[in-house]
Parts: structure tokens; C-alpha cells; sequence
């Protein structure tokens, strides 16, 4: 009986169980499939160098995509990312250049600014949405707007650059050829990982994607944990701003467009039901890996910008008809 | 017991069987979904399929409608072998199914969805409008429903008539082979008898119908034959004539079931009130009167009524889901209000709704989750899960209810209906309510897990707990209330006690004639 | 989409609201932007407005756009202009071909049009019977200054790679052309040539990946500065200091780049004065001075760090 006792627990939450092993397993096929291509079709592939490039490519994108999870998990979607991201960073940059502060205090009134104005706009998103029931999906099309708007009303349309030097070291600071900012997204991952997994905030989460009027019947407020995960998204966006300022040393307003496209083609290719409910977030870290890969890979080989675009695009629309299948089978 | 094996007395009156089914099996992957299915159909009969959820019966109608192939065994179709590929070509070979979920597009009008396999043109390719309505009244009234205005919209019509237009749409075409999937589940008693007529008339035009029912009387009032289902096995075709009731549930549950729970409710002292409605109107409510009642703790309350006599709404209005427009709630006799189920649970209330996949069940996830989705706090400490104390919580409550699961971890999804409906009962039991609403409590559940769960709620009664029961089925109410209120138009028309209680007094009731009922009225 | 143009449209409204009201008997200037989002743009606004306060003898009203590929907020900016009974329009069209025929309108109705920074597609004008002359930097000839800037530097056989901004976008296409004159008039090897789409984060990316695959490149050409940024960061980030860039535009953030040596050269075509010239020039013709002709071209001028 203890035996029994014990291996159930380990296997007692829909985001460990075997099935959701082999999906992710599926999806890391796929990954490797891509890099024994890009390997023996292009000679730089596999190497050190060229692994650190990736890695610091996807960060940004990993890092949106891992609050996109939280609020596709929860049925929404967050095309606002891309914009919030530069309307971050564009504040945060306006607060690194401000005069009489050192160093280390414009960096963390930096990083602040920054993940404020994120978790701001995340909570804008997730309160008119929820509390009106209205679709995310128009709803964060009006904040990409307002934050785009904001962004470039905040810098006046002007790149804003001269960062402190330690900002910028800490961009491209590596360990082992790991980039530190991938480090941070890996973190990122991993706290995610755990929150949906091990919390009874994710386990709510998860239900409120398969069904959200059993939740509410159960006694949990809906609305709360819906602006969470729309906040959780906004909180990330900040983060991303971060990564962008320390990597390139400069706020653009213009910076992201389309980047809340690209996160949420993580987050699918990763296995996450776009309904809701179903998904992970090892799923969406595979995701970021293989659109990555894939716009790395295509330029080794010399594809043409439009084919690598089209080939992008075939992988996502292959995706989804992954999941629908993925959803059958999970049905029976 | 009669007839034994199947096909084996045909009816005098009726031809051979043009359909027969023999060995058939299906397997979904490692599961086996049919495991030897053999049965025949004749012109013209009625024939009932019968067993308990997950029997196999769905999965045969699946394969008959073309939904599924299958893997091994045969089907002859007037003596040739009988495969379709798809719902069209069972369609072809006049194999009509009424599914219990509608196929009905909601927001095109009711001609349209008679006529949507096939919809007429003018020359032009238009779509012809006076053809379409003219073929759609013409079909409504084929089944008798000539009050019906054809160009409105689906959605505008109740379940029954959406049902009707089901079987209006399906006898369109030539049919030889109508399936009514558990066709009375939704529907009241006077509907139930508008359909049986309708099935009369089918059958006096030669079609044969398959009649999948969890209930037998009905069962018994309108088919010449019926197979009963079990683990996916046919187990004997009987002739209704020739058995009984209490024969076909021995064939179907494989034991002799206890008579039915007929102990006695001995009169219990009355013990302190739990809940007290006055004048309470939800907004769904049109009229300016609300209900009022007590309902004690270890009592069993029953609320009667047809469909849209606001029985489910007055559920909703206690436990916080639906604003209350006036009255007040008294719960151990404080006047209280709930703003949402938040509030009530905290209140000790609990909420076995009707709907058990919209609302009850959160289907994908884990027995463990849905049996801890409103007692997070007993299994988490700090906000973190506790999964041995989850998988603990969820083993002691399965075994409680007599839930029949593989392991805690596995979907409520890969469950039956009624161990579905044990583990919404599970999700309540482990936050022991004091008050426990329950609507349509054993909907879609089979005749064995229906007793299991009377007797559960009766032993919660029996612990104290104040038990307020919605149900359509009469029968269910009279075995499990000590007294029955019952509602026709949002206003409580009479409240019967057990001496009183028979289907004919609630009816009478039910349909707002309280002087003939012998309850008082309030 | 829909919402972006819902969204211009009410801004060239409230533009126009603001302009009858202002206007008397001074001269009234439609000026139409591209993308304001863009600080090159922006900045040349700002420059128009600073124009129009210093010489006081003319009305402006001015119109941008959301994005860079929103021609349809132009062509309504510009029938808006019209119905007003403005003077002159001096426009910077987002797209050579789509802004001739409402121009056409425009000239029709007796209204002076000045075309700068991007001209106007010849055979298009042909089509349409339009003569119009263009005031502008020669993009191409930008390019090739930058380009023959490296060019130099490298010799014969130098190996680049040119950083293009959007495909399909005409300054875009000018510079690229005037890298790849560089690069037939110096003899150099052109390893690849690929879009960043104007964007800083892209072209740090699209950069780094060509890096890996020719790891022997010696100069890069990037089709703005936004992008010559980009290039930059992913150099140090690879720890690579023998390679030269150029680009294009001068804007400030370029400014210690070039100070340090990360950058070779960039082009100054003079934006904040653009617009303002261009209106000067069609504030001439409406007090009756001569009608424009040809290519009006504006300075470009080679900026280097000395």
C-alpha cells in the first residue's frame, strides 16, 4: 500500500503524467530532429559559438513566452507583449539615464521600472477582460496599441542609449558559454515549472482553462486568478525589457513589433492548447528552442529571408494540427 | 430468462431480421469497448437497448451510424455484409441516429436544420426559402407538431421541441433504421408522451426503431423487444412480453439487486432548521412572489416541478450564483447573503449541479484534483499541493461512495456517468457540508450507481446533514424526500408529505391544480 | 488593422479641426509624414514645426502615419487636404505607386505638390500623365557614399554582407543598390545580403547567424543606423573587433559609435531639415515662382569619425 501511495503521488498532477512525458518527448524528437539536420547540413552548426548565439536569440522570446503560457493556460491570449515590452523598456531606459544616480542604483531603479510597468499593463489586461468577460484577444489589441502609443510618446520616437557599463556587461556575461540572460529565462522556466505544478494557484489555473464554472462553483474566484495570469504575462514582458536593454544597450519605442506572434508560436509549438487547460511549460521552453533553432539553422544554410519565413510559418500550422490530434487522442 | 437466446422467438407478426449482428467487438487500443455483440432487428418493432453506462451500447450505436468502423465480427444488412465508412453512407443505407446532444445549429432557423443535409435550390442555385419551409412543415408534421413556426430560430425552442425537430429531421429521409439515444432524458412527463406516440406512429409506417433508455418502464410502455448490455457483452434479447423489470435489471447488473431501497423513514424528530427561504425571488423569477420554506438539518426536502418552473434557479439564487432580486436567506437562523459560491461553501453549503460536465466536473484534470477543487486548504500547506494528502483525501472519499476507478490520477474523463456523478458527490462529502443542494442528483447514471447514491444521500441525512433535492424523476424524489414541495411557475403550488406522496399528486400539482392534489396549498 | 487606420483617421481629423480654425489669409501647407514611430521622421517633424514657427507667413498642418505600410491613412490624409483647399502638399509617400493617383487629384484641383524623401515611381507618373518633380536626398547615392567608405578601407576582395531594411520598402531598395554599387565598383565579395526590417533586436540576430556561417566577414553595410546598432552589439558580443560597419541616417545613439571606432562611417541625408526645405521650395511656387522640375536633390553628406 505505501508503494502504491508513493507512486501516485508522484504521478498525480495532469502535468506529469506519462502521457504529457511523451508529448513532450514528441516535441523534443522533433527538436532533435531539426538539430541533427542543421548539424550534418551546415558545419557550423553545432558549434560552441554558434549554441551561445541561439541561446541568447531565443532568450527574449522564451521569456515572453513563459507568461504567455500562464495566460493561454487560462483560455486568453496576450498579443500586447511586443508593444509592453518596448513601452518597458522605453520607462526603464528614461529612468537608467536619469542624472545623480550610480550605477548600481539606475540598474535596479531600471529593472523596477520596468517590471512595474509590465505588471501594470498586465493588470490593465486582466481586469477589463475578466471582470467584463470580454475577449482578451480585442481587449490586449487595444493595449498593444496604448503601449505602443505610450512608448513613443514617453521617448518622443528617440532611441534612448548610453546605459551604465555594468548594464551592459551583465547582457553579455557568459558562464561556460551560457549567456547570463539565458540564465535568468531558464529560472524563469523553472519557477513557472514549479507554480503550475506544485501550487494550488497553477492547479487553479489549469482548471479554470478546462472549465471555469466548475472553478467558480468550487469557490475559487475567477476573476483573481484570470488577472494573475494576465499579470504574470505583463511581469514578463518587463523581464524581457530588461534582457533587451542589457543585450543591445539601447530603449527602442519601435522595438517588439510582432514579438507577441512569435511567443505565442512558442507557446503552441510547445504542445499548449490554444482553448486552454492543456500544456506546459517545459512544452514552451522546447518551442522557443525550436523557433530558435529553426531561424538560426535556415541562415547557416543560406535559405532566402521569404523561405525561411514560409518554412517558419509551415512549422507552426503543423503544430497546430499536432495538437488537434494530440487533443483526440487525450480525449479517448 | 424467457427467451434465451437472441432472435430466438421472433414475433409472429413480424417478418425476419433484415439487420443482424453477431460477435461484433471494438477496441480502443488496449480497451475493449465491445466484446461480442450479437442482436437482429425486425421491420417494424420497437427494440430497447438496455445496460449500464459504459455497457457498450453508444459504442454500437457509433458503429451502426457510421462513426466508427469495427474490428472484428459482422453486420448483415439484408444479407449483405453492412460496414459504412462515414455517417453519410449509414445515412444511404437509411440508418438515422437522434443523438442525446443535439446536432442543431442554433442560430439557423428550424427548416433550415430539417433540411440541412440537403438544402433545395431554385435554378438559379439560391437557396429556395418557400421550398424549404414547405418541406420542414411537412416533416414537423409527420411527427404531429403543426404549431410551429418553421422560420424561426433553433435556439428559440425548448429541449423537447428541439429533440422533435431532431426526429423530424432524421425522418426526412427514407429511413428503415431510426436510434433514439436515451430520447426522454430531458424531457417531462407530457412531452415523454408526445414522443411515444410519434414512435407509435414510425413504427406503424414499418420503420423500426432502437430505443436506448435508463428507463424501464418506459422501456416496457412502448418496445416489442429488448438486449441488454453488459461489459461490453450482449447478454440476451428478450421479448418484452415474456420478462419483466425486475428480470432485465437482474440481466444488466448480474446479481440480484436489493429490492428497491424501501426502508422505513422512521419519523424523525424534527431537528433544528438550516436553512430558511422567505420570500425569496432570484432574477429569473417574473412574478412578484418569491418562495419561502424551512429546511431542517437531517432532512431530505425534494422540489418537483416541470422543466422551467424555476426548481434549478431557486438552487442557484441560495448558493450565490444568480443575483437575488428580494427575500431573504436564514441560515441557522443569522440572515445572511451570499455574494458568490465563495460564500456559501464557506458557509457550509455545498452544490451538486445538474450539469455535471458544464459545470460539476473539471473533466481532463485528475479524480484527485476534482475531488479537492473546494477543499484546496485540507490538501495544501502554504499554497503548495500536497499530493499524498490529495491522493489520501480522494482514496478514503472513492471508497466512501463505492467510486469504480483505476487510480486516483486518472482522468474523471475516462470514468462512467455515474462514477462521474460520485465524484462531483466526493468533491461536496469531503468538506462535510452541514447543507447540501443537489440538482437532477443521478441524471445519466445506471440503475446500480442510482441506488448506490440514494443510499449515500440517505445515510447524509441520517449524519444530519440538511439535504434540498431538484429532480425531474418522480420516482427518485418520492424514494429519497421525507416531504416534497412542488413548484410550477417560480411559486411552490403544494407540499406533499410521504404519506401523500404518488406521481398523480405531484402532477396534479405540478400543472398548478392543487385542489385535486389532497396536499396544502401554501 | 482596422483599428490603426480607425485610429490615424481620427488623428488627421483633429488635425484638420485645428487647422480650418487657425486659417486666415497665410498660405496653408498639408505636410504627410511617414510612420512617426520612427525617429527619423519624427525628428523631421519636429524640424517642420520649428520651420513653421521661425518664418511665421505660413499655416502647417501635418499628418503621419501609424506604421510604415500604412499607404491608406496617406491617401485619405491627402483627399482630406483636398476637401480642406489647402495650398500645398508636401508629402513623403509611403509607397512610390499608390500615392500617384490621389496627387493627380490633388494637382487637378489647383493644389501645389512638393514630393521629398521617397519619389514617386516614373512609370506610374507616366500612367497617370503627372509631372512632378522630386526634392530629396539620393538614397542610393547614400548608400554608395557608405559603401565606397568601406570599400576603401577593405580593397579589392574585401568579403560584406549588407543588413536590408524592408523588402519592398523603396529606400530600402535604393540602399541596397547603392551598397551593391559599392561593392561592383570596389571589387568586393558580397557573402549575403538579408532583411532586419529596420530593427535593432532582429539585426543583432539576423547579424550574429551570418557571423557564424561566414565567420571570415569583413565589413558589414546596414541599411539604417537602428540596425548598424544591432550589428554592433552582436560584434562585441562575440568579441570581435576586426570587422567594419557602416550605416545610414546619423542618428544620435550612433554618435559615440562612431567617436570609438566601433563604427566606420554613416550617412547624414539631413532629416530634420528635409521637410522644412521642401516646404520652403513649395511655398515658392504658391507666391507664384517656377514650377519644379526633375530631381530636386537635398545634401547627403559622409560621416566619419574625424
Amino acid at each position: 500500500m505505501t508503494t502504491q501511495t508513493l507512486s501516485e503521488s508522484g504521478r498525480s498532477t495532469p502535468q506529469l503524467s506519462l502521457r504529457t512525458v511523451l508529448h513532450n518527448a514528441g516535441i523534443g524528437l522533433a527538436l532533435l530532429a531539426l538539430i541533427v539536420f542543421f548539424s550534418v547540413f551546415t558545419e557550423h552548426f553545432l558549434t560552441p559559438n554558434n549554441i551561445t548565439n541561439i541561446l541568447t536569440q531565443i532568450t527574449i522570446n522564451l521569456v515572453l513566452a513563459v507568461g504567455m503560457t500562464f495566460v493561454i493556460l487560462v483560455g486568453g491570449i496576450d498579443l500586447s507583449v511586443g508593444s509592453v515590452m518596448a513601452f518597458a523598456a522605453v520607462v526603464a531606459g528614461k529612468a537608467i539615464t536619469l542624472p545623480g544616480f550610480g550605477p548600481a542604483e539606475a540598474i535596479a531603479l531600471a529593472v523596477v521600472a520596468a517590471t512595474m510597468t509590465g505588471v501594470l499593463c498586465g493588470v490593465f489586461n486582466g481586469v477589463i477582460s475578466a471582470y467584463w468577460a470580454l475577449p482578451s484577444f480585442i481587449i490586449t489589441l487595444g493595449m498593444l496599441n496604448i503601449a505602443r502609443g505610450a512608448a513613443l510618446q514617453v521617448s518622443d520616437a528617440q532611441t534612448i542609449y548610453s546605459f551604465p557599463l555594468a548594464f551592459e556587461e551583465f547582457g553579455s556575461a557568459m558562464i561556460y558559454g551560457v549567456p547570463v540572460v539565458f540564465l535568468v529565462a531558464l529560472l524563469l522556466v523553472f519557477v513557472a515549472w514549479f507554480i503550475l505544478n506544485f501550487t494550488v494557484f497553477g492547479r487553479i489555473l489549469y482548471g479554470i482553462g478546462n472549465n471555469e464554472e466548475a472553478v467558480r462553483l468550487a469557490g475559487h474566484s475567477v476573476f483573481r486568478y484570470k488577472v494573475a495570469a494576465f499579470t504574470i504575462c505583463g511581469f514578463t514582458a518587463g523581464i524581457a525589457a530588461i534582457v533587451y536593454m542589457a543585450r543591445l544597450n539601447i530603449s527602442s519605442p519601435i522595438a517588439g513589433i510582432g514579438f507577441e506572434l512569435n511567443a505565442i508560436a512558442a507557446v503552441i509549438i510547445g504542445g499548449t492548447s490554444l482553448s486552454g487547460g492543456r500544456g506546459s511549460v517545459i512544452g514552451t521552453l522546447l518551442g522557443a528552442v525550436i523557433i530558435g533553432v529553426l531561424a538560426n539553422g535556415l541562415i547557416l544554410i543560406g535559405l532566402s529571408d521569404f523561405m525561411r519565413q514560409m518554412i517558419t510559418g509551415v512549422v507552426i500550422v503543423f503544430a497546430v494540427i499536432l495538437d488537434h490530434y494530440r487533443a483526440k487522442y487525450a480525449a479517448k | 430468462m424467457a427467451a434465451a437466446a437472441p432472435g430466438a422467438a421472433p414475433l409472429p407478426t413480424h417478418g425476419s431480421a433484415f439487420l443482424s449482428v453477431d460477435g461484433l467487438k471494438k477496441y480502443f487500443g488496449g480497451v475493449k469497448a465491445l466484446d461480442g455483440v450479437s442482436f437482429s432487428l425486425e421491420q417494424g418493432e420497437v427494440h430497447a437497448l438496455v445496460g449500464e453506462n459504459g455497457a457498450g451500447k453508444s459504442t454500437l450505436i457509433k458503429i451502426l451510424s457510421g462513426a466508427f468502423p469495427y474490428d472484428s465480427g459482422d453486420i448483415l444488412l439484408d444479407g449483405s455484409v453492412y460496414n459504412p465508412a462515414s455517417p453519410h453512407e449509414a445515412k444511404q443505407h437509411g440508418v438515422q441516429v437522434v443523438h442525446q446532444e443535439f446536432n442543431l445549429l442554433d442560430h439557423l432557423s428550424i427548416a433550415e436544420n430539417i433540411s440541412i443535409e440537403k438544402l433545395p435550390r431554385t435554378r438559379l442555385g439560391l437557396l429556395d426559402r418557400k421550398e424549404l419551409n414547405r418541406r420542414a412543415v411537412k416533416a414537423l408534421k409527420a411527427i404531429g407538431l403543426d404549431d410551429i413556426d418553421v422560420r424561426a430560430p433553433i435556439s428559440s425552442l425548448g429541449i423537447a421541441h428541439k429533440q422533435l425537430v431532431e426526429i423530424a429531421r432524421a425522418l426526412q429521409s427514407k429511413s428503415r433504421i431510426l436510434i433514439l439515444d436515451e430520447p426522454t432524458a430531458t424531457l417531462t412527463k407530457r412531452e415523454t408522451e408526445r414522443l411515444f406516440e410519434i414512435v407509435e406512429a414510425i413504427k406503424a409506417d414499418g420503420v423500426t426503431v432502437v430505443f436506448v433508455s435508463h428507463h424501464l418502464d418506459e422501456v416496457f410502455r412502448i418496445c416489442d423487444r429488448v438486449t441488454v448490455f453488459r461489459n461490453g457483452k450482449t447478454i440476451a434479447t428478450d421479448l418484452i412480453a415474456q420478462t419483466s423489470p425486475e428480470g432485465v435489471v437482474q440481466r444488466m447488473v448480474g446479481r440480484r439487486l436489493e429490492a428497491e431501497i424501501k426502508e422505513e423513514h422512521q419519523d424523525v424528530h424534527q431537528q433544528d432548521v438550516a436553512l430558511r427561504l422567505d420570500d425569496l425571488r432570484t432574477a429569473a423569477n417574473p412574478k412578484d412572489r418569491g418562495v419561502t420554506f424551512d429546511l431542517h438539518y437531517g432532512e431530505i426536502v425534494g422540489i418537483a416541478g416541470l422543466v422551467g418552473a424555476g426548481r434549478t434557479e431557486i438552487l442557484r439564487g441560495i448558493f450565490g450564483m444568480d443575483p437575488v432580486q428580494s427575500g431573504r436567506i436564514f441560515r441557522d437562523g443569522q440572515e445572511i447573503r451570499f455574494s458568490g459560491p465563495r460564500d456559501a461553501i464557506a458557509s457550509s453549503l455545498g452544490f451538486v449541479t445538474e450539469d455535471r460536465k458544464g459545470e460539476g466536473l473539471v473533466l481532463d484534470m485528475p479524480i484527485a484534483a476534482n475531488t479537492s477543487m473546494a477543499n484546496m486548504d485540507a490538501v495544501s500547506k502554504l499554497g503548495l499541493l500536497q499530493f499524498p494528502a490529495e491522493n489520501r483525501q480522494a482514496r478514503e472519499a472513492g471508497a466512501r461512495l463505492k467510486l469504480k476507478y483505476g487510480k486516483t490520477s486518472d482522468p474523471v474523463s475516462s470514468l462512467s456517468g455515474g462514477n462521474q456523478q460520485k465524484v462531483v458527490l466526493a468533491k461536496w462529502l469531503v468538506r462535510n457540508p452541514r447543507v447540501l443542494l443537489l440538482d437532477e442528483p443521478t441524471r445519466g447514471v445506471d440503475v446500480g450507481a442510482k441506488a448506490e447514491i440514494y443510499a449515500i444521500l440517505k445515510g447524509l441525512a441520517r449524519e444530519g446533514v440538511a439535504l434540498l433535492v431538484v429532480s425531474s424523476e418522480m420516482p427518485e424524489l418520492m424514494t429519497l424526500s421525507d416531504r416534497i414541495l412542488v413548484l410550477a411557475d417560480h411559486e411552490i403550488q403544494g407540499e406533499l408529505k410521504r404519506p401523500d406522496f404518488s406521481e398523480e399528486n405531484i402532477l396534479n400539482l405540478a400543472y398548478g391544480r392543487a385542489n385535486a392534489a389532497g396536499g396544502q396549498a401554501q | 488593422m482596422k483599428l490603426l487606420k480607425i485610429a490615424a483617421g481620427a488623428v488627421s481629423g483633429l488635425a484638420m479641426l485645428a487647422g480650418t480654425a487657425m486659417a486666415d489669409d497665410k498660405p496653408v501647407v498639408g505636410l504627410i509624414m511617414k510612420s512617426l514611430a520612427n525617429e527619423f521622421f519624427q525628428n523631421m517633424m519636429v524640424g517642420a514645426q520649428a520651420h513653421q514657427e521661425k518664418r511665421g507667413d505660413y499655416e502647417l498642418l501635418a499628418v503621419g502615419m501609424q506604421n510604415e505600410t500604412d499607404f491608406e491613412s496617406q491617401i485619405n490624409a491627402v483627399e482630406n487636404f483636398i476637401t480642406q483647399g489647402v495650398d500645398a502638399i508636401v508629402v513623403a509617400p509611403a509607397d512610390s505607386r499608390a500615392m500617384v493617383r490621389p496627387l493627380k487629384k490633388a494637382m487637378d484641383a489647383g493644389i501645389v505638390v512638393v514630393n521629398f524623401d521617397v519619389a514617386l515611381d516614373e512609370d506610374a507618373k507616366k500612367q497617370r500623365g503627372v509631372e512632378l518633380a522630386f526634392v530629396g536626398p539620393d538614397n542610393r547615392g547614400g548608400a554608395k557614399l557608405a559603401g565606397d567608405a568601406l570599400g576603401e578601407k577593405l580593397g579589392e576582395g574585401g568579403k560584406v554582407v549588407i543588413i536590408e531594411g524592408n523588402p519592398g520598402a523603396d529606400n530600402a531598395t535604393q540602399r541596397r543598390l547603392g551598397f551593391e554599387d559599392s561593392v561592383a565598383e570596389f571589387k568586393l565579395d558580397l557573402l549575403d545580403s538579408r532583411t532586419a526590417h529596420w530593427e535593432t533586436e532582429e539585426a543583432n540576430s539576423v547579424f550574429s547567424n551570418m557571423l557564424t556561417a561566414h565567420p571570415d566577414i569583413q565589413g558589414v553595410m546596414a541599411a539604417n543606423d537602428s540596425m548598424a546598432i544591432g550589428v554592433v552589439k552582436a560584434l562585441e558580443s562575440a568579441g570581435r573587433d576586426d570587422i567594419l560597419v557602416v550605416g545610414f541616417d546619423n542618428i544620435p545613439a550612433v554618435g559615440p559609435m562612431i567617436e570609438d571606432g566601433r563604427m566606420l562611417a554613416t550617412v547624414d541625408q539631413f532629416g530634420t531639415d528635409m521637410a522644412a526645405n521642401a516646404i520652403d521650395l513649395a511655398l515658392e511656387v504658391v507666391q507664384g515662382g517656377p514650377e519644379l522640375e526633375g530631381w530636386v536633390k537635398t545634401p547627403i553628406e559622409l560621416v566619419t569619425a574625424n
